[in-house]
């Protein structure tokens, strides 16, 4: 059995709550993609991805962190990374995306 | 040239298989002694050029991943039956998988002649 990305939102007055759980990847990517950008379309609040089980990310899995930030900036909202295992946070180094994103412990 | 161990990986290029290349990497990279955060970066940058691969290819062919294991350093060449997977980076509008794999990776030979592409990391304390 493949590893899978778990994905749980809540909603709460101000800002929406993503926890990820699992490898992100050019397999589990396309659902996340739905998910994320639904509800970066769909609502008017700041959206806060919690990463502490977030094992793997991958170019496909940033690409859509990207894709979400533009759709939440357009409404003047932000995406604020929190708890970004380092092996992960270093590519966001990497790729300057750590200037785009508010990454929080 | 020097001695090496070669494994070697043919698969079709499909989405779902990139976990079973990452999980090949990691094992032949900790056998042979890479430290923890050598072999996280090993696992991205293959993964990334398989992301490419499957990005640009046809799916008809299988891809081959060859890992040849040097006494102080692995080499992982990718190639494949379909000729037209060549130079696959030029005018990249994947930005992020090329600069992940060029920060991780000591060699990056990204158009060769006789495959794909190779990319190469040196185990430290054994040169």
């Amino acid at each position: 059995m493949a590893e899978e990305l778990d994905y749980r939102e809540e909603h709460l007055e101000g800002s929406v709550n993503i926890y990820l759980k699992g490898e992100l990847d050019i397999y589990s990517s396309e659902g996340f993609k739905e998910k994320l950008y639904k509800t970066a379309e769909n609502t008017d609040a700041d959206l806060k991805i919690h990463c502490e089980n977030l094992r793997y990310i991958d170019s496909t899995g940033l690409g859509i962190f990207v894709g979400a930030l533009k759709r939440v900036k357009a409404k003047n909202k932000n995406i604020i990374l929190i708890n970004l295992k380092d092996n992960l946070k270093k590519l966001f180094i990497i790729t300057g995306l750590d200037k785009v994103f508010i990454i929080e412990e | 040239m020097d001695n090496f161990d070669a494994i070697e990986l043919k698969l079709p290029l499909k989405a779902e298989y990139v976990s079973v290349v990452r999980l090949t990497a990691s094992g032949i990279s900790n056998r042979i002694g890479f430290d923890i955060d050598s072999i996280e970066d090993i696992k991205i940058a293959i993964a990334e050029v398989c992301n490419k691969l499957i990005t640009v290819g046809n799916a008809k062919e299988d891809i081959k991943i060859i890992f040849k294991v040097f006494k102080d350093k692995l080499t992982v060449i990718f190639d494949s039956e379909d000729k037209s997977l060549k130079c696959i980076f030029g005018g990249s509008e994947n930005e992020f998988g090329l600069s992940i794999i060029n920060a991780l990776m000591d060699e990056v030979d990204l158009c060769s002649d006789s495959y794909i592409l190779s990319i190469s990391k040196v185990i430290e304390g054994k040169s």
